[in-house]
């Protein structure tokens, strides 16, 4: 039996400014799993995303979720976006942004459901924001700011969870008790999270699953596969200090 | 002056309304450079609308309708509305185009009260005083005309001089700040060189139309260069061209000069969204359609490719299946493929033709090339930042390069 | 019902039918789309004067409507080239409407009244004497117009209340959740283009552009939540209309002028005092914050050993 996947690219290219940043990029990622897509800037990691959602147009191939094509399947997904396209100054509440969460379940016109108030409740405290729920969303930190947008991607209750780098610019201390909480949603709930990381250790840690990209798909797989040091190098263009092993062997002359 | 006008080939009154036109497009095209790379558009359209009040105020200390005056007025109510504006945005949450807004109603809102109060001192010649919101280039006389050329000639020598702080402060403000520019008095400048834009088109267009004359030489040339000195030269040449050519047509056809100078501005600026190359909607549209094409054709070619070196040729059906494309998209790629020759069919089963097969390889050697690069890039030593090109490695690396690259991927380190 | 009363009712509705959608535009930047509107009308009015030879109010309206939808509209799909940024655009489509206006009265319509004034460039001062009569009582029409607007507006706003928040506040977000963000957008502008043609007709076009902005930019000091930010533009708007009619009539100036600046203060005033966001609220705090490190420092100063 095969693994079942979350979410998978075929034959992906997509070019800004006649320039691919993805080139033909076969990827998937296992239902289940916490999945992290590492490369360095501009290797077209957000763009994968985006356009595996269809919220950029792709030259070519096509993206399945669940192993459905994603334009009947957005529903399945819960996104959560690069920060700053948000307006800070918009008067709004975090209780008001957690509830977006729901809005596609609750349909146009109609309001938010008591039982979806409750739900969000429930997410408010899942990542510790209760207390500040009727605080207006600029006056938090940036660690506090990521926490909501996580309690709205998790009231969306999607099976699977993308993350365009959540960790960016956010203290130690909240990002490991985000990724506490990715990992206990893929153990309790068997929800699948792909995430757009930066930081190779800890993706090496608190990961299963890893896409290495630059333009090219370089690895794929488990990540004790997929983050060897040639592979990063092939993604990098230079040896990565971080790798563990095999260093002696490709620079001892 | 008059050497000015009679070097121009055209009757004495077409001249100096032909001049006029002239100056005013290139001060605005130049000017409202600032005012629309700031985001701040529509600053001339309060500064027309501020106008009022200051009329005002001049014909109630003058008593007089003598332009002159108005005009000072109208200036120094503009002066007054800009520093307003810069100081709502800077010392609130307000946006820009807020901000604009307040200033906006309430000196107009001001102007229409004074408008009364002119009314009540039952003063006759009152009438009119708002017709600067129009404007008529034909009566634009020859002592009109210098007074907008030397408005004109001393904003433009003042954006020469700063040219530079300017461009720091428009590009990147708390940098101009950390170098010690003034970032604050730079963009009063700005706003009050648009001002005097606003005060030089008054006569000729209009207040309210004078908006679109600072904004859409600004846009046409943004499309055509990305740097801001050729930007500011271009959008001064735009006006220019924009401003006469309006001018002309509308003294032909007995019509406002304002009006048809705005058309005219508005269909270049369409003209220019449209089609400039590398930013037009039209040039870019076509580009995207050959860019997916030639990705599909690539790939259905490549996939073609692996099919026919792993077994037999394969049918349409076989190669859907073995390369995980959707079916159209190989149907369609075939299709091309197949009028320019790269494939040959027996019944069913698809063959590569000779060239077919050559494309194949300059596909796999192009990435090839790029797997090289990733590996080796870094250890190229390549003389200044260029950036790959995936689709073309060759061609943006340079020969010399590529060909070092070649010889390290087939270079492997010693064991020990 | 008193010329007074008729008068204040009538700015006070119109402060309710903008001070709803008011601060969308405001959060969304595109603020002046009022003012864009009240110039591109113009070759509306035109169009119908030369087609049907009418200054009937109705066909104006329709007229009017139809550019000030047209505008809207060019102005949302300049934007979505994503080659013009929306206040460029708001700024090149208003002066080319109201050019192709005035060409239109210049050509065909020269010799003819057309004065901008009296047509759709409305004035408060003459809505007690336009009445309709609805079951027996006579009633200004301008009340009943605005009224409709309002009750329409409000029902817009209610039912797509999550909706427009969420298109506004977060679009990429919306998207992956299947609300689009440019049909939002674009309800929401031609709205505000029908809501300024009637209320232009009432009560003049500078009124109307006043109380799209000049209000809700207020309520956007004052508070942190959304539909108090609403609420509190819909009063500040009843309070200007209030304030002006009493000041215009102290000094026997013009109405739509005096509620104008009467909103133009109130602004000026929050900008100063707002609790939160107003400019003496923080020099207070920045002056507090000063002297705490200033005691501060001074209170640590004697633990430290003296060389």
């Amino acid at each position: 039996m095969t693994v079942p996947v979350a979410l998978e690219v075929r034959r992906l290219t997509v070019s800004y400014n006649a320039r691919p940043v993805l080139w033909d990029v076969d990827a998937a990622f296992p239902a289940a799993a916490l999945s992290a897509i590492v490369g360095p800037n501009g290797a077209g990691k957000s763009t994968l995303l985006r356009a595996a959602l269809g919220l950029v147009a792709s030259d070519s191939g096509q993206a399945l979720i669940q192993g459905r094509p994603v334009r009947s399947a957005l529903g399945r997904v819960a996104y959560v976006p690069q920060r700053d396209a948000v307006d800070w100054d918009f008067p709004i509440t975090v209780r008001e942004v957690v509830e977006m969460g729901r809005y596609r379940q609750t349909g146009w016109v109609r309001r938010v459901a008591r039982s979806d108030r409750m739900l969000v409740e429930d997410c408010l405290e899942r990542v510790g924001m209760r207390p500040y729920a009727t605080r207006q969303i600029g006056a938090l930190s940036g660690g506090q700011r990521q926490r909501v947008f996580l309690a709205r991607a998790l009231c969306q209750q999607a099976p699977v969870l993308v993350m365009d780098e959540p960790f960016a610019g956010v203290d130690a201390r909240t990002e490991a008790s985000l990724l506490g909480l990715l990992s206990e949603l893929r153990d309790t709930e068997g929800r699948s999270v792909i995430v757009v990381h930066h930081d190779l250790a800890t993706a090496r840690s608190a990961f299963d699953w890893a896409l290495v990209l630059n333009v090219r798909a370089v690895a794929c797989g488990p990540v004790s596969e997929a983050l060897t040091a040639a592979t990063l190098r092939r993604a990098y263009g230079a040896v990565t200090t971080d790798a563990p092993g095999e260093q002696e062997d490709l620079w001892t002359t | 002056m008059d050497h000015l006008i009679e070097l121009i080939p055209l009757p004495y009154t077409d001249a100096v309304v032909a001049l006029g036109a002239a100056i005013l497009g290139i001060t605005a095209g130049v000017l409202g450079a600032f005012a629309v790379l700031r985001g701040r558009s529509l600053v001339g359209d309060a500064l027309a609308h501020s106008a009022l009040p200051g009329v005002a105020i001049a014909f109630i200390v003058t008593g007089a309708k003598d332009t002159g005056s108005l005009l000072v007025g109208a200036g120094v109510a503009g002066i007054v509305a800009a520093l307003l504006m810069v100081g709502i945005e800077q010392t609130s949450r307000i946006r820009p185009d807020a901000a604009i807004g307040v200033v906006l109603s309430s000196f107009f809102s001001l102007g229409i009260v004074l408008l009364t109060y002119i009314a009540d001192l039952n003063n006759a010649s009152q009438a009119g005083l708002d017709t600067y919101l129009f404007g008529q280039a034909a009566g634009l006389l020859e002592r009109d005309v210098a007074l907008m050329g030397a408005l004109s000639l001393a904003s433009l020598v003042v954006v020469a001089v700063l040219f530079r702080p300017f461009k720091v402060t428009l590009f990147d403000p708390s940098f101009a700040s950390s170098v010690g520019l003034r970032v604050r008095v730079l963009e009063i400048t700005m706003t009050t060189l648009i001002v005097v834009a606003v005060i030089v088109g008054v006569r000729a267009v209009g207040a309210i139309l004078m908006v679109a004359l600072l904004i859409a030489p600004t846009v046409a040339a943004r499309q055509l260069t990305g740097r801001l000195g050729r930007m500011l030269v271009l959008a001064g040449v735009i006006g220019a061209a924009v401003g006469v050519s309006g001018a002309l047509v509308s003294m032909r056809a007995e019509v406002p000069t304002g009006p048809v100078i705005v058309l005219v501005a508005f269909g270049t600026v369409l003209l220019c969204l449209l089609l400039a190359p590398g930013r037009g909607v039209l040039w870019r549209a076509g580009k995207l359609r050959r860019d997916r094409r030639r990705a599909r054709n690539e790939g259905v070619l490549v996939d073609l490719d692996t099919a026919v070196h792993a077994g037999p040729p394969p049918t349409e059906r076989e190669l859907a299946q073995l390369s995980g494309r959707p079916r159209r998209e190989i149907l369609r790629g075939l299709r091309d493929l197949h009028r320019t020759g790269m494939l040959e069919r027996d019944g069913d089963r698809i063959f590569l033709s000779g060239a077919g097969a050559g494309a194949a390889h300059g596909v796999h050697e192009r990435r090839h090339l790029w797997t090289l690069w990733l590996e080796h890039g870094a250890e190229l030593d390549l003389p200044d930042a260029r950036e790959p090109d995936p689709h073309d490695l060759r061609a943006s690396l340079g020969d010399e390069h590529t060909e070092r690259l070649f010889a390290l991927g087939t270079w492997r380190p010693p064991s020990p | 019902m008193s010329t007074d009363v008729t008068i204040i009712l009538t700015a006070g509705l119109v402060a309710t039918a903008t001070g709803l959608i008011g601060p969308f535009l405001v959060l969304r930047r595109v603020a002046l789309v009022g003012d864009a509107v009240s110039h591109a009308v113009l070759p509306g009015i035109v169009m119908v004067y030369l087609l049907f030879q009418t200054r009937a109010p109705l066909a104006v309206v329709v007229g009017a409507s139809l550019f000030a939808v047209v505008c809207v509209l060019s102005i949302d799909a300049l934007k979505a080239t994503g080659l013009v940024k929306s206040d460029a655009a708001i700024g090149l489509v208003f002066p080319l409407l109201f050019s192709l206006g005035v060409l239109g009265i210049t050509r065909y319509a020269s010799g003819i009244h057309l004065d901008l004034d009296s047509t759709i460039y409305g004035e408060i001062a003459f809505a007690p004497f336009r009445t309709v009569s609805i079951g027996g009582f006579e009633i200004a029409r301008s009340i009943v117009q605005l009224a409709c607007v309002s009750v329409f507006n409000l029902a817009l706003i209610t039912l797509l209340w999550k909706e427009i928040k969420a298109t506004t506040f977060d679009p990429d977000f919306s998207r992956t959740i299947g609300i689009r963000p440019a049909l939002l957008s674009r309800l929401l502008l031609i709205a505000v283009a029908i809501t300024a043609v009637i209320a232009f007709e009432s009560v003049g076009a500078i009124l109307v552009v006043t109380m799209i902005i000049v209000p809700a930019a207020t309520a956007y000091l004052l508070t942190d939540r959304l539909w108090v930010m609403v609420a509190l533009t819909v009063s500040i708007g009843w309070v200007s209309a209030l304030a002006g009619h009493t000041g215009a009539s102290a000094i026997d100036a013009s109405i739509a002028g005096a509620m104008g600046l009467a909103a133009a203060c109130g602004f000026a005033l929050v900008l100063l005092a707002s609790p939160r966001y107003g400019l003496l609220a923080r020099a207070v705090q920045r002056a507090r914050r000063r002297r705490a490190i200033a005691s501060a420092l001074e209170s640590a100063a004697p633990a430290r050993p003296v060389a």
